[in-house]
């Protein structure tokens, strides 16, 4: 298709071109945004990964400042490159790069059409889609979209790690619908030894994985002898990337502090999220039974979906995106800009949703009442912290009325095919 | 959801639809109303002084006697200075200072706005409280010039008398900083960027000397010359940049102080004469709005507020019968107040609008009706976003005798000339007069709806979408132009940018019509997105500048009830309303009835962009501009249909 390939370069350049042009027209943006509670967490920020790698550079553990929370193997990646204080350009350019695969993978997702028909089962919409180049660039739809989503934008310039995690992601889904066994298994790893909790990707996009070797070869592989392979292989890389970095810090302190604090909140910093507000309010002796309380909440959603979805691994796959955009301890913007570029894979949907303005528009409002509660809060001093906590649960719900509204029209697609003489009738709950 | 379920279904209901532009005014209208109805005893409350610490009015004044010959004494010698050059002032200044063993040190600071090279010095010194360890300070500010441009002759003298006069003092627990800035608008912001050390090298010195961190501010102007001059009142000027404002009770203990203790009347907002009546309440308070909403800086206290630091001037008003000491005496006893605060002012508000020196609304009471006005654009949006998803044809009564409505056979026939395909394929659909029903069947129900309500289009957003964006990043040049360009030139390049945005609609119109005549639906979403993202600024600005979002949201309700209407007297009609609700003709008339001049108020809000960060033109060049010209192009559309 060469028409769509000449597309494709036109709108990835128009996208290095947009990159470069914010980097160069307002050098002082990258420091402005990567100081910014809702682009950079304790876990994604780029001033905390130069700290890092400023103490990985003179010889001493990262880890020893308690500042630095991101995984061990970033550390060699951008100790080889200039100090981006005096010499920005090789790091921005490796951001803008990574956001180009991450597009990219998109497009291959939406190319394997897996969004519409599946093995298991074909949407009575499915001629209903955009071209993959329009997904990844995102002319798509307001705020649904990738190289040209603002929160996609910002997150680059603000050059948060949350980046390389969603590249991974994507890529793990990319790779898994086309049926490519080992850099599924290998992108999985890296998105889960990055950031953790995409592990819980793993079950519906083996499922995906399944459905494209069936697809593939042609015939039905084993069930049972294909988990435990797969299960093995992953294992097997996340232990060696966990053993590199052992080896490279020369202890296991990393854990601690990376997938501890993560797990364990010990800093609350505000951001998007839900989960620091409680933990600054709640009592110390019920910190711990509210962790598992919020742990398992975020957690359980992986099992419930995949099971009542098996049919649209990758629907579910992307809700559960979804869901960590709002219930992991520390989200941020580039959670939600991935969920918002994979929703759009699903076009077909989009007619059997009811709330997509209210949604919408929830989003738009929090997006910008949210850097100004903020402002009255830290800067003006005229506000306090319930200000800008009220506008991450506006946000939160925003978000969450995508999942579940996506989610009511997956399911009423499914009943669409499994029931034709229902299709168009009002639904009820019973 | 079974809630949501059976409210989803009223959107069917074809009355839902006309509800919303009477929704929409009706919030307007409330909106204005609630402003109108502030001023009255059941929504306003008598000020008070919420933070305990703050005791105004507690102490004994002693700054008197002796001190008055003082003060004469360093009226002559600032009398004596006016006439010299900025360096040998500084040094004299530095000199008086030395004398009374304070630290002191100097500051330069050097512009350049639209051209203009705004350059003078800061001198101040620092005065290390006996019972302070230098993490808190409070600053006396004395412009060297005022607002007015008048020299600030006895403002600077009481300055350094109180100096002397604090300095003999035992009992102050926090350092008090006295600064006699250059000017009163870029030299007090220059002193205090450099300060929080957020200031550009190139143009402003660092300081060389600092103290704690900010804890209050106070400015005296009183620009009476080397023989006195008895005043009637103080104006407590209270704005800030941005129309932020200094939590209200240190305006209070100004005030308490002042009128309380000294007996001397306190005005606001140059009310000179205030006689409580209803009428002037509402003006002082419509005062206040315009002065917040403008955002500019109105004293040497404005440039504070921003860091956090609460301010205020106290300015010398009339002819009356009270003396440089009496002043000297409220500043003093202001001092002692904020000496005896245990923590930076935060009990009471940051949000109020004033009716006079002692009456307040407060936040909970008047952001309504902004959120309001901001609200009625929402609803707007919202009403569109449904029009956009039904289907162009006209629904009919099925039941009607009648043949076709008016509006069919119209919109035929003006198309009838057309020749694109899509056009074509339009008309047909018009010319069928009787439009088409459908038959439903429930169970045994049987009904028989016109089709158009039962069948829901879909939208096409990303032309709409891409056009309203563009449109509001196009404000980008207009901002730039205007911060960057000579001052000479802001005029000339003002007229033009009023002419060219009178005729762009028509043009754009114009163009659409040649190239791809924008279909109705696209009407209805540009029109969306537009009023959709007025609603989000406007709501969001109230919350950081009420005034400014009020005063903008009035300005633009037209836009929520424009429609393009396909008649062309009508859209014309609609068009010259609009034209003259062109933002920059609002701001040339506003300007000339608030009897301002248009050449210097540009050149202050380009001096605004470069210095003290005012942010109302970024407010008008990229929210009001784009969202009027948006709505002008759209009912221009309608004119060539």
């Amino acid at each position: 298709m060469p028409v769509d390939m000449q597309q494709k370069a036109l709108l990835f350049g128009a996208a290095v071109a947009l990159r470069l042009g914010l980097f160069t027209l307002f050098p002082a943006l990258p420091a402005l945004l990567a100081g910014r509670v809702e682009v950079s967490t304790p876990v994604t920020s780029f001033k905390r990964l130069q700290e890092g790698v400023f103490l990985y550079t003179h010889n001493v553990s990262p880890y020893d400042g308690g500042v630095y929370h991101q995984a061990p193997l970033l550390l060699p990646l951008f100790s080889l490159l200039p100090n981006p204080s005096y010499a920005p350009l090789a790091t921005n350019l490796l951001y803008t790069v990574v956001d180009l695969l991450s597009a990219n993978a998109l497009a291959q997702i939406s190319e394997s059409g897996f969004a519409t028909v599946t093995r298991l089962f074909t949407s009575s919409r499915k001629d209903l889609r955009w071209s993959s180049v329009a997904i990844a660039a995102g002319h798509a739809r307001p705020s649904t979209s990738f190289l040209f989503n603002p929160f996609t934008v910002a997150t680059c310039i603000a050059r948060s790690t949350s980046a390389l995690t969603n590249l991974f992601i994507l890529t793990a889904i990319a790779k898994a619908s086309q049926g490519a066994s080992i850099t599924f298994i290998l992108a999985m790893a890296f998105a889960s030894y990055l950031a953790m909790h995409p592990i819980l990707l793993f079950p519906p996009l083996l499922v995906l994985l399944y459905d494209a070797r069936t697809a593939k070869t042609r015939s039905s592989p084993d069930v049972w002898s294909f988990i435990i392979t797969y299960s093995l292989g992953i294992t097997a890389a996340i232990g060696a990337l966990l053993s590199a970095s052992a080896f490279l810090t020369g202890s296991w302190d990393f854990l601690a502090a990376t997938y501890g604090v993560r797990l364990l909140l010990p800093d609350l910093t505000p951001n998007v999220g839900l989960w620091w507000y409680f933990f600054i309010e709640m009592f110390d002796s019920f910190r711990e039974f509210f962790l598992g309380v919020f742990w398992l909440h975020a957690a359980s959603y992986m099992p419930g979906l995949t099971i009542r979805l098996h049919k649209q691994p990758l629907f579910v796959a992307c809700t559960l995106t979804g869901i960590f955009a709002v219930f992991t301890p520390y989200p941020s913007i580039a959670d939600a800009a991935l969920y918002l570029s994979l929703v759009p894979l699903f076009r077909h949907l989009f007619p059997l949703m009811r709330y997509t303005f209210l949604a919408s528009a929830s989003v738009l409002y929090t997006s910008f009442l949210g850097p100004a509660f903020y402002h009255l809060w830290v800067y003006a001093g005229s506000g306090n912290a319930n200000f800008f906590y009220a506008i991450t649960l506006v946000w939160s719900l925003g978000l969450s009325i995508i999942v579940g509204d996506s989610m009511y029209a997956a399911l009423r697609d499914e009943l669409d095919v499994e029931r034709p003489e229902l299709r168009g009738k009002e639904v009820s709950r019973i | 959801m079974a809630l949501l379920a059976s409210l989803l279904a009223l959107r069917r209901d074809a009355r839902i639809l006309k509800i919303p532009p009477y929704l929409s005014a009706f919030c307007i209208l409330v909106g204005i109303a609630w402003l109108l109805v502030l001023p009255l005893n059941e929504y306003s409350r008598k000020t008070y002084v919420s933070e305990n610490a703050l005791l105004p009015g507690q102490v004994h004044t002693y700054f008197d006697g002796s001190e008055h010959n003082v003060f004469r004494a360093y009226r002559h010698e600032v009398h004596g200075l006016i006439d010299q050059p900025v360096k040998e002032r500084s040094q004299r200044l530095e000199a008086i200072f030395r004398e009374q063993n304070l630290k002191f040190a100097t500051q330069k600071y050097n512009y350049t706005v639209s051209n203009r090279t705004i350059a003078n010095e800061n001198v101040y010194a620092i005065l290390q409280g006996p019972r302070a360890d230098a993490t808190e300070a409070i600053v006396l500010i004395g412009a060297w010039k005022n607002m007015a441009d008048e020299v600030n002759n006895s403002g600077v003298a009481l300055v350094l008398t109180l100096a002397r006069y604090f300095k003999r003092w035992s009992l102050w627990s926090k350092d008090i900083i006295f600064l006699v800035s250059g000017d009163s608008t870029s030299g007090p912001q220059a002193w205090v960027d450099a300060y929080h050390d957020g200031h550009d090298e190139r143009f402003v010195e660092s300081l060389k000397i600092k103290s704690g961190a900010l804890q209050g501010a106070v400015a005296v102007d009183y620009p009476a010359g080397p023989w006195g001059h008895r005043y009637d009142k103080l104006h407590v000027v209270y704005d800030g940049v941005n129309g932020q404002l200094p939590n209200l009770d240190l305006f209070n203990t100004a005030v308490q102080i002042a009128s309380g203790q000294l007996g001397i009347g306190c005005v606001i907002q140059r009310m000179w004469t205030h006689d409580d009546s209803y009428k002037e309440r509402l003006q002082t308070m419509l005062r206040g709005m315009i002065s917040q909403g403008l955002g500019h800086a109105t004293g040497p206290h404005s440039s504070f507020i921003p860091y956090h630091v609460d301010a205020v001037t106290l300015v010398t008003v009339g002819d009356g019968w009270h003396d440089e000491m009496s002043l000297g005496k409220t500043v003093e006893s202001l001092f002692r107040s904020l000496n005896n605060l245990l923590e930076h002012l935060h009990q009471s508000f940051f949000f109020y609008l004033l009716l006079q020196a002692n009456r307040f609304v407060s936040i909970g009471t008047y952001l309504p009706s902004a959120m309001l006005i901001a609200v009625s654009f929402s609803i707007a949006s919202i009403a569109l976003w449904v029009k956009s998803g039904r289907p162009d044809e006209p629904v009919a009564n099925p039941g009607s005798t009648q043949p076709g409505s008016k509006v069919t056979s119209k919109a035929a026939s003006v198309d009838d000339n057309k020749t694109t395909e899509e056009k074509e394929d339009f008309n047909e659909k018009k010319h069928t007069k009787t439009p088409s029903t459908k038959v439903i069947s429930d169970g045994k129900d049987i009904a028989i709806v016109p089709a158009a309500l039962t069948t829901i289009s879909e939208r096409h957003l990303f032309f709409p979408l891409l056009f309203v964006l563009t449109t509001h990043f196009a404000g980008l040049i207009p901002l730039f132009l205007f911060n960057h360009w000579d001052e000479d030139e802001l005029p000339g390049l003002y007229l033009t940018a009023a002419n060219v945005t009178s005729i762009v609609p028509m043009g754009f119109a114009f163009i659409f019509y040649h190239t791809r005549p924008l279909k109705q639906q696209e009407v209805a979403l540009i029109q969306c997105f537009s009023l959709l993202l007025l609603g989000m600024f406007l709501a969001a600005l109230a919350t950081l500048n009420f005034s400014l979002s009020f005063l903008v949201g009035v300005v633009t309700t037209p836009l929520a009830f424009v429609r393009r209407t396909n008649h062309m007297g009508l859209d014309l009609a609609q068009l010259a309303f609009l034209a003259v609700l062109n933002p920059l003709m609002v701001i040339q008339l506003g300007t000339k009835l608030l009897g301002g001049d248009l050449a210097e108020v540009l050149i202050k809000a380009a001096q605004g962009w470069h210095i003290w960060g005012l942010w109302t033109q970024v407010v008008v060049w990229l929210v009001w501009l784009p969202a009027w010209s948006v709505g002008s192009v759209v009912i221009a559309s309608g004119v060539f249909y």
